[in-house]
């Protein structure tokens, strides 16, 4: 089995101190048929901790086995072998149960009642007041973009609506570690990275995330440490910075240059660097950002009588959390220092984000940066210490970029 | 207990959003109103009609509840596992049994609602018929149907025929012993024999019964009496009826009633005939008398031949009482349908549960008749011995306990003691919950409960 474990106790927040939220051990499913002969070995004898706010992502192609996972976890299905603690109990364990929020692959929603009941419903399962319940509701139902549809029946909501009542039910209780089976399927853009950016709120507040995904830009944006099955197996482990690192290429954006900068910076680079290895492009926005664009200066002038771009997050969702801009989240998780750790075995892709990791850690580093050689030609009158003047401007944007804090 | 009711409420929800509630009052409504309308016949008399009556829609509530309420349980806990609803809620902080209990409390009381607003009718109905009729008519209807009377019988002598059937057995055996596989046969043509004398009573013979009224007959002064009456002819009479002539009272101890004229009566059918009050002795016995002048035999049925009736009550809490009982069945379907989809998916648990209730109502008879002979595979023809395969050791005594079981649900008949103004009395609707609900449905709810407990919910693939 080609598992690379990359020291989870290090480079996030929650695997470095936090208490273990979800234990896996040995875990082993499979499926039978009515005489009790082997249909599926759906999962093989996994192991991972999951830590106090963590995200967590399980990752793989459809029937890896990361909704199975999921399921044991919930108590839904019961191990074949292995053994499964939560908040280091049981998963069956009843009042475990109150600090979980479970977001399932589909809307597995009761479509004769209205969002309002839904969550009505959820809330007094969890025992909360009438007050609460209300104040709940009203908070989830305006984040989630449905307080204008609270009395139509779930059943006639779209597949983008149900995923955002499904979203607002698994978090009615506030809940310490929330397990999100797919959280974006069926949601438009604008819907995609309000869950992403709910997700790393409640990270921010010491919640625990499981995101069990397919969808790799989901997973990339929000995750601290993943797990990637195939065949049910952990074929990868560890944090995105351990599996993403490219600690051999760097990246300088800058705004557009004259041409005469341009060449005199290329050619101090090409002093160290081979022509062919060199590579010079306008950096384009993505598709997402560029959507959210658009759909930002046309809500202003449109109505539309689906789901709502959602609000803030849920007041008691927040708690005091947000006073950070979510983008923050991502820079700390770039910027906190790391041991590198050798990836044995997992094949990483290469990151395609205008800021990289190592590019970051090198930014931050606090040992000088040595002088660059001197110029080859005296026209282009370059001072010795201009490299570093410019990656300190670099810095400088790429923070302003990042949330506008320095690092 | 607030989870529970949250289960109980989406039951009551599911219900109206899918319009079973509508429907299945539509219907029940339909049934009641409609029913005696096309039942109405100008030859029936004020007390046959509400006898009728109150067969036919009891009857036809019942049926129409109880099956709504078996599709209804089926489907309140199969659909919500098959569509993986059930995923999402037991994902929150709630036990299994609260979620099965739950949806039973959401049953019971979705079928107390229906019920109510059926009797309501039926009884609204009745009142309102009752008083478009003239005095007198009202009077008969309110003392022989739209009241609650209890009964008295004579003392049984079912111990007294068994302890002579052996005696006599024993005779036989002595100066002519009988083959094994003879002995049930002779027993029972010497118990019918016996049975034969007591019922009997031949021509220009007369019949008494001590009937012991207990202690009713403190409260029972100056009230009138009914002898509920029924019997069979030997031999077919030219008019269809039979000349009877009744005494009822104790010479020098009682007032003494008799027919001032012989009274034809039908057979195979049941009389009532109303006796002056205060013919008991101070111990509470009521001595009746029976000549038959006809030129065959009359025979009255031990178990129903002669019946007091007296009044114990009013119609309205004993129709009450009466849809309690049909209450607990509904009680006892709600969990066989529970019970069923705890493991089983919709359709075969709908299946399961009807079979086994059409069973349970139509099938007794082969189970009766396998334990009465003691095998299911038949006696050895040369030896005369029964049930002495491991078969019979374990079908035998299976079946006792399935007919025990089913006979904890049939031993009652509220429609019939409606109809026939016949009371209900507390402890009977307190046995008939004790022995369906508690029992019964007790421990189809533990196994329910157990199996629903132990289910991977998550094996269900969405159908929504």
């Amino acid at each position: 089995m080609a598992v690379a474990e990359l020291n989870p106790q290090s480079a996030t927040r929650g695997s470095q101190t936090g208490e273990v939220v979800v234990s896996v051990r040995g875990l082993t499913k499979v499926f039978k048929d009515f005489w009790g002969r082997a249909k599926a070995r759906a999962v093989d004898n996994v192991d991972f901790e999951v830590r106090r706010g963590e995200v967590f992502g399980l990752l793989g192609p459809n029937g890896s086995g990361k909704s199975t996972t999921v399921k044991m976890m919930l108590g839904l299905l019961n191990p074949t072998k292995g053994h499964i603690e939560v908040f280091g109990h049981s998963p069956k364990h009843v009042q475990t149960k109150s600090r979980i929020g479970y977001l399932p692959e589909e809307s597995y929603l009761y479509r004769y009642l209205n969002s309002r009941e839904t969550l009505d419903f959820f809330g007094n399962l969890f025992h909360l007041p009438p007050g609460e319940r209300q104040k709940r509701a009203d908070q989830l139902l305006e984040m989630v973009g449905l307080n204008l549809t609270q009395t139509r029946a779930v059943g006639e909501f779209s597949k983008g609506m149900q995923r955002r009542i499904g979203l607002a039910q698994a978090l009615i209780n506030d809940p310490d570690l929330v397990i999100l089976d797919e959280p974006t399927a069926g949601l438009d853009p604008i819907g995609c990275r309000e869950v992403k950016d709910l997700i790393i709120a409640l990270a921010r507040r010491g919640k625990t995330v499981i995101l069990s995904s397919h969808l790799l830009s989901d997973v990339e944006d929000v995750c601290d440490r993943v797990v990637i099955y195939y065949g049910g197996k952990v074929q990868a482990l560890g944090t995105l910075k351990e599996l993403l690192a490219t600690p051999d290429a760097v990246r300088i954006t800058t705004p557009v240059l004259p041409r005469e900068t341009m060449e005199r910076v290329l050619e101090v680079i090409r002093k160290d660097v081979d022509a062919g290895k060199i590579r010079v492009d306008n950096p384009t926005q993505n598709l997402e950002s560029y959507f959210l664009d658009v759909v930002n200066k046309a809500r202003a002038s449109a109505e539309t009588s689906g789901a709502q771009s959602g609000a803030r997050v849920a007041e008691y969702l927040r708690a005091g959390g947000e006073e950070k801009p979510a983008t923050d989240k991502l820079l700390e998780r770039l910027t906190l220092p790391t041991a590198a750790q050798k990836v044995e075995e997992a094949k990483p892709v290469a990151a395609a984000a205008a800021v990289s990791d190592s590019k970051l850690a090198e930014l931050t580093k606090t040992k000088p940066v040595e002088p660059a050689p001197a110029p080859a030609t005296p026209a282009t009158e370059a001072k010795p210490a201009a490299p570093a003047q410019d990656l300190s401007k670099a810095n400088e944007k790429l923070s302003s970029l990042l949330g506008g804090k320095k690092p | 207990m607030q989870r529970t009711l949250a289960i109980v409420w989406l039951t009551w929800k599911a219900a109206f959003r899918f319009r079973l509630f509508l429907v299945v009052t539509v219907l029940l409504l339909g049934a009641v109103v409609g029913l005696p309308w096309m039942l109405h016949d100008p030859h029936f008399t004020a007390q046959e009609f509400t006898q009728v009556q109150l067969t036919y829609t009891l009857s036809a509530v019942t049926l129409l509840l109880g099956l709504a309420t078996l599709w209804l349980a089926c489907g309140t806990l199969a659909r919500d596992i098959e569509e993986c609803q059930m995923q999402v809620v037991v994902t929150k902080p709630i036990a299994r049994w609260q979620i099965w209990l739950g949806k039973w409390l959401g049953l019971l009381s979705l079928n107390a609602a229906l019920l109510t607003i059926a009797g309501a009718v039926i009884y609204g109905q009745l009142m309102f018929q009752s008083h478009k009729l003239d005095f007198k008519q009202q009077q008969v209807l309110k003392n022989e149907v739209l009241v609650a009377r209890g009964v008295a019988r004579e003392k049984s002598v079912d111990a007294e025929i068994e302890a002579e059937t052996k005696r006599i057995l024993q005779e036989r055996l002595a100066k002519n012993p009988v083959a094994k596989a003879d002995l049930n046969e002779v027993m029972k043509q010497i118990r019918e024999g016996l049975k034969a004398e007591v019922q009997g009573v031949p021509p220009g013979y007369q019949r008494g019964w001590k009937i012991d009224l207990g202690v009713a007959r403190h409260w029972l002064k100056d009230q009138p009496l009914f002898l509920r009456v029924k019997f069979n002819a030997a031999e077919k009479s030219p008019t269809g009826t039979y000349a009877t002539m009744w005494q009822v009272g104790e010479p020098e101890k009682t007032r003494i009633w008799q027919t001032e004229s012989p009274l034809r009566l039908a057979p195979d059918t049941f009389h009532e005939i109303q006796i002056p009050p205060d013919l008991f002795n101070s111990d509470g016995t009521l001595t009746i008398l029976m000549v038959n002048p006809n030129p065959t035999t009359l025979i009255f049925p031990l178990e129903d031949g002669m019946e007091v009736l007296y009044r114990e009550g009013g119609f309205g809490l004993n129709f009450i009482r009466g849809l309690g009982i049909i209450f607990c069945w509904m009680a006892l379907f709600a969990t066989l349908g529970l019970a069923a989809s705890s493991f089983l998916g919709f359709n075969v648990a709908a299946f399961a549960s009807l079979s086994a209730l059409v069973i349970a109502t139509l099938g007794t008879g082969t189970l009766t008749s396998a334990v009465e002979q003691g095998t299911v595979m038949g006696g050895n023809e040369e030896t005369g011995e029964v049930g002495s395969s491991i078969i019979d050791g374990i079908a035998i005594p299976l079946f006792k306990g399935i007919l025990n079981l089913i006979n904890l649900a049939k031993d009652f008949s509220p429609i019939d003691a409606l109809s026939t103004g016949r009371s209900i009395p507390l402890p009977m609707l307190g046995t008939a919950f004790a022995q369906i609900v508690l029992v019964l449905c007790g421990i189809m709810v533990i196994f329910g409960i157990w199996t629903f407990s132990r289910r991977e919910l998550a094996r269900a693939q969405g159908t929504q």
